[in-house]
């Protein structure tokens, strides 16, 4: 009798999950909802800022549900090409401005025209260069929620402690060349010791640190045909710089993974090159005292790094999935202000313009540098390019090699790549 | 149903569950490699996906990064593989000598092999910290010279095959252990009476007596150390400049972050004619020394 009422118990609880999983009862009360899936690789503290917001837009939108699924980036464009490929992709999912010409050749990109203009999000409130990055064939596959560029943290009390201060006595974060070197050697303590226990300067991600610098040397990528030119004399004398910090001035620690960062964290590293994504990680510490500045000028002019998340949706969507998702990515858009929070720039200039931003003193800080920043070649072998200028630049300031022999080491391998990716695109086993 | 029958049915069902995951999860990517090799298949551009019968063979062969991957990943199986085998059995000998309180010591010393490798990689990479590390810290105290574990070309591997070390020479421990327990006490006390103790009863008595144990650890660690990835992916990330990329993460990040499966496959063949030589290797010396 038990073993009968136990039975029934759960072939009615198993009745009810149906009931509720196939919508029939929202459908009975007349509120079917538009499942729309969203996909990111925000797993830091920014993710919770999305969650908020998507939280928001769910309890204004009753008849859409947005779920989020985060995937670490190390595996998340794996993931999502997989799947988008094989036309089982999420609904709208973000890709980086520097990945989208591979995932726009995979050819799983929704044309995104008819998400600007009257109704959507307005063009003129981005800049050309951030809404460029999105253009493929004269379309758009996207819209840019963000923008985050390099800049250059900086710990307060250690520069004050160096006594670079303003006139007012307030840390000032060094602007060009000269006061660079100078604020790095005096917060390097004991001064000179060939062991220091605390650095004024360490580098973070080799590769993104270069590539900040380069541009402000007149350096570039490519050359006008579109082929690698990463031994011009621009970039070359942007990683002589580079590696002359380590083997000549002495004024950096040995290159170490994440060294640079864990040591600002630490207090025991004074200024660090990273993105304005790297705030949230900031945030969560407590007694450290630290500002955002734009990137000194090493070089010759002002310059830096960018990459932008873009909000991109599949192809094959319903009319209803693909309103539903223009609705939720202008909701994005438009409430990019809280997004900012999480360590980003707003990809709209109106919102850039408003008190509340320029009160998020590293987020504008790193914003002023809009007018100047270079994004990442729009290639698809850009991983294999990738890899190429890291090394160059591992070589160079480990001392191994001078910065014009493994900058052309570099630049004949990322050619080989291209010319690969050029064959390969265009038939099956092309002439490599 | 008779019941030779009846029982050869439930045979099959037993095996069932195990051979289902069997063709799904290492059969069907099998054949699915097979095809990819031949291919060229490129996520980035499924339109010019093609057919190339052995092209990406010839290119893999030609490839300097995966001639350098395989002459790295050759590195950490020669370092790995004798000092694995080595520890492993002074701890078996050790334990096996305890008198009292072995069942603790021996769970103390298989604990690191429960640790997944990311705890492993993690821990260790705070430990290896250049500035800021453990070790380092002690060093510094001790008034040395910091040592630039995973930065320096030459102390990088050497590193990581310490901490392949302490992560895995416990499990192997285990297994020698109970070789060792397995071998007759008589075996032991007839040489002692013809004067082999020590040493000599080492070499004429307990190793001999292990060789199948020694020759099966041999084997399987030199085939999981030509799977060497996880460790330099954590630790190294394959640097510096390139000296930890073993063939696994080179063929990993062809296929996951250049999108190019078809070359990938190629390659992840080209390694599995590697690891077969050693299975066949040991399949061979085994029914050599069981014969």
């Amino acid at each position: 009798m038990r073993i009968r009422q136990a039975l029934n118990g759960l072939l009615a609880t198993i009745l009810a999950i149906l009931l509720v999983r196939s919508g029939w009862i929202g459908a009975v009360r007349g509120r079917t909802q538009t499942e729309i899936s969203f996909w990111n690789g925000f797993t830091g503290p920014d993710g919770r800022v999305m969650l908020e917001l998507i939280r928001r837009f769910n309890r204004e939108n009753p008849d859409l549900r947005v779920s989020m699924q985060r995937i670490a980036w190390a595996t998340y464009y794996n993931k999502l090409m997989v799947a988008a490929v094989n036309g089982r992709g999420p609904h709208v999912f973000v890709i980086h401005a520097s990945t989208l010409p591979r995932m726009n050749r995979a050819g799983f990109l929704e044309p995104a025209d008819f998400l600007f203009g009257p109704g959507g999000v307005p063009e003129q409130d981005f800049e050309p260069l951030v809404l460029r990055t999105t253009e493929f064939g004269g379309r758009r596959v996207g819209v840019p929620l963000d923008i985050h560029p390099q800049g250059l943290y900086c710990n307060t009390d250690m520069l004050r402690e160096a006594g670079i201060v303003d006139e007012r006595g307030r840390p000032k974060p060094p602007t060009n060349r000269e006061e660079f070197l100078r604020a790095a050697a005096l917060m390097m303590r004991p001064r000179g010791s060939p062991s220091p226990d605390r650095y004024g300067f360490a580098l973070t991600h080799w590769q993104n640190n270069y590539q900040s610098v380069f541009p402000q040397f007149g350096g570039r990528y490519l050359d006008e045909r579109g082929d690698a030119d990463l031994d011009n004399p621009g970039n070359v004398e942007a990683l002589e710089f580079l590696g002359s910090l380590r083997t000549e001035k002495r004024l950096i620690p040995p290159p170490d993974n994440q060294l640079g960062w864990i040591g600002f964290r630490q207090k025991k590293v004074g200024m660090v090159f990273d993105g304005v994504y790297m705030l949230g990680d900031l945030k969560r510490l407590e007694g450290l005292n630290y500002v955002g500045a734009p990137m000194p000028v090493l070089g010759h002019k002002p310059g830096t790094m960018a990459d932008s998340h873009i909000l991109c949706m599949r192809k094959g969507l319903t009319e209803r999935e693909r309103d539903g998702v223009a609705r939720f990515i202008r909701f994005l858009s438009e409430n990019s202000l809280d997004w900012a929070e999480a360590g980003q720039v707003p990809a709209r200039r109106s919102v850039r313009n408003t008190d509340r931003f320029r009160s998020m003193q590293v987020q504008y800080a790193f914003s002023r540098q809009i007018p100047y920043m270079v994004y990442p070649p729009r290639i698809v072998p850009l991983f294999e390019m990738g890899l190429e200028i890291n090394l160059a630049v591992e070589r160079v300031i480990r001392g191994r090699m001078g910065a014009k022999e493994s900058l052309r080491i570099a630049d004949e391998n990322a050619q080989k790549a291209i010319d690969r990716d050029r064959a390969e695109s265009q038939a099956p086993g092309g002439s490599r | 149903m008779s019941p030779r029958k009846a029982r050869a049915m439930l045979g099959w069902a037993y095996l069932l569950p195990y051979a289902s995951l069997f063709v799904l999860f290492v059969l069907v990517p099998i054949v699915v490699a097979a095809y990819l090799a031949v291919m060229q298949f490129d996520l980035t551009s499924p339109k010019s996906a093609g057919f190339v019968a052995f092209r990406n063979f010839a290119d893999a062969w030609r490839d300097e990064y995966l001639q350098r991957a395989f002459v790295v990943t050759a590195k950490f199986a020669a370092m790995m593989v004798p000092s694995l085998v080595v520890v492993a059995f002074a701890l078996a000998l050790g334990l096996n000598a305890m008198p009292r309180g072995r069942n603790a010591v021996r769970a103390m010393v298989f604990l690191p092999t429960m640790f997944t490798v990311a705890v492993t990689g993690i821990l260790w990479q705070w430990f290896y910290n250049l500035e800021f590390g453990l070790f380092n810290f002690v060093l510094k105290n001790l008034g040395l010279a910091p040592v630039p574990w995973l930065s320096d070309k030459n102390i990088a591997m050497p590193s990581i095959v310490l901490m392949s070390l302490w992560w895995t020479s416990g499990g192997t421990a285990v297994i020698l252990l109970a070789g060792l327990q397995n071998i007759p006490r008589m075996f032991h006390e007839a040489a002692s009476l013809d004067g082999a103790d020590g040493w000599r009863g080492f070499w004429s008595v307990t190793f001999p007596l292990l060789r199948p144990v020694v020759l099966f650890v041999v084997v399987t660690n030199l085939i999981g150390a030509f799977q060497f990835f996880p460790q330099a992916q954590l630790l190294t990330g394959g640097g510096p400049e390139l000296a930890t990329r073993g063939v696994v993460q080179y063929i990993y990040e062809t296929a996951f972050n250049g999108y190019r499966l078809g070359y990938a496959a190629a390659m992840s063949w080209m390694l599995a004619a590697v690891v077969a030589v050693f299975g066949f290797l040991q399949f061979w010396l085994m029914r050599k020394e069981a014969s």
